[in-house]
């Protein structure tokens, strides 16, 4: 009957010192260890721990998902896989650290690891793009926006700004979500990216310039504001 | 004046830093102070502001409640099969 469930017996998890996958990211253990159950924690309290403090994160990482996957049925993979990590080693996670970020770094890792190698579309060269918005940037004419105008984007769909941050490559877009949605210090977005603060200020300042430009460059186009520059 | 533009340009350089709390509280009341004082810096402050609270709006979405039964299944499955072998 177990056996019908696909789970491993016990005793073959017990003797496996390290599962296979073990190594694939950041050494997280797909089953729980044997020894988890003499800890002070029983299984079903920690189940009721993981139901009431990390699901309480579904929606937020679902909305990550979606910017990293573009794709709402990848999103719901990303973030099943992503549950299922963390379920799996739930008991290593400290209480009482920040497991808002240790779920966005499995998160990352398993999108970084499965999702992107599928995803290889071609994306914008981004050289050309990166240069011309440095140089907009080094203008401080940034967006060209006035705070006198910003009434107008009340009225941008939300649409407009999804769009606008699907077309900034991964790493920016990624560093844009997690600095301006989530609010994440630049310090935890290192530790969740697994790149140093001065490459994620640096992801942070381009993607956002970029995304400032896209914006205003919509609103123009539309007509929410004025076409102050004459193009 | 040479001066203060050269101010404006490095509170310009340091307003994504500002908006993140990520300066140190001293940088932070010179930028306060400088704003105070420039109109056109606060103007780019202001903007700034309004694009965050815009970009943090529109990326808000709820997940679908089928992924939120496959995620539960996750550990439901497992308690199940602590039931069985109890």
């Amino acid at each position: 009957m177990i056996g019908t469930l696909g789970q491993p017996v016990a005793a073959d998890v017990h003797r496996r010192q390290e599962h296979p996958l073990g190594s694939f990211v950041m050494n997280l253990p797909t089953k729980p260890s044997e020894t988890d159950t003499g800890l002070d924690e029983s299984k079903a309290e920690r189940d009721h721990r993981f139901e009431t403090e990390a699901l309480a994160y579904l929606d937020q990482l679902y909305g990550a998902a979606l910017r990293m996957t573009r794709s709402p049925s990848d999103a719901e993979d990303l973030v099943q896989e992503t549950f299922a990590k963390a379920y799996a080693s739930f008991h290593q996670f400290t209480p009482g650290t920040n497991l808002k970020a240790w779920l966005y770094r499995i998160l990352t890792n398993t999108f970084i690891n499965t999702y992107r190698k599928k995803q290889r579309q071609p994306q914008h060269s981004g050289q050309e793009v990166e240069d011309w918005q440095l140089a907009r940037a080094e203008a401080h004419t940034s967006t060209g926006l006035r705070s006198a105008e910003m009434e107008a984007l009340d009225r941008m769909p939300h649409s407009a700004v999804t769009d606008a941050m699907n077309a900034l490559a991964p790493d920016f877009r990624l560093a844009v979500y997690l600095a301006d949605v989530e609010g994440f210090a630049y310090k935890e977005i290192a530790e969740i990216m697994g790149t140093p603060i001065g490459t994620v200020m640096s992801r942070l300042n381009r993607g956002r310039n970029q995304l400032r430009a896209n914006l205003a460059d919509f609103a123009r186009e539309h007509g929410l504001i004025g076409d102050s520059d004459g193009e | 004046m040479v001066s203060e533009f050269e101010d404006c340009t490095e509170v310009l350089r340091n307003l994504y830093a500002f908006h993140d709390h990520e300066l140190t509280p001293a940088e932070a009341d010179e930028i306060r102070h400088h704003l105070l004082a420039c109109e056109g810096c606060l103007d780019h402050y202001d903007v700034e502001a309004a694009l965050r609270m815009l970009v943090r709006r529109s990326c808000c979405q709820s997940a679908p409640e089928s992924l939120r039964l496959r995620v539960r299944a996750i550990y439901s499955q497992t308690i199940l099969i602590t039931e069985l072998t109890d």
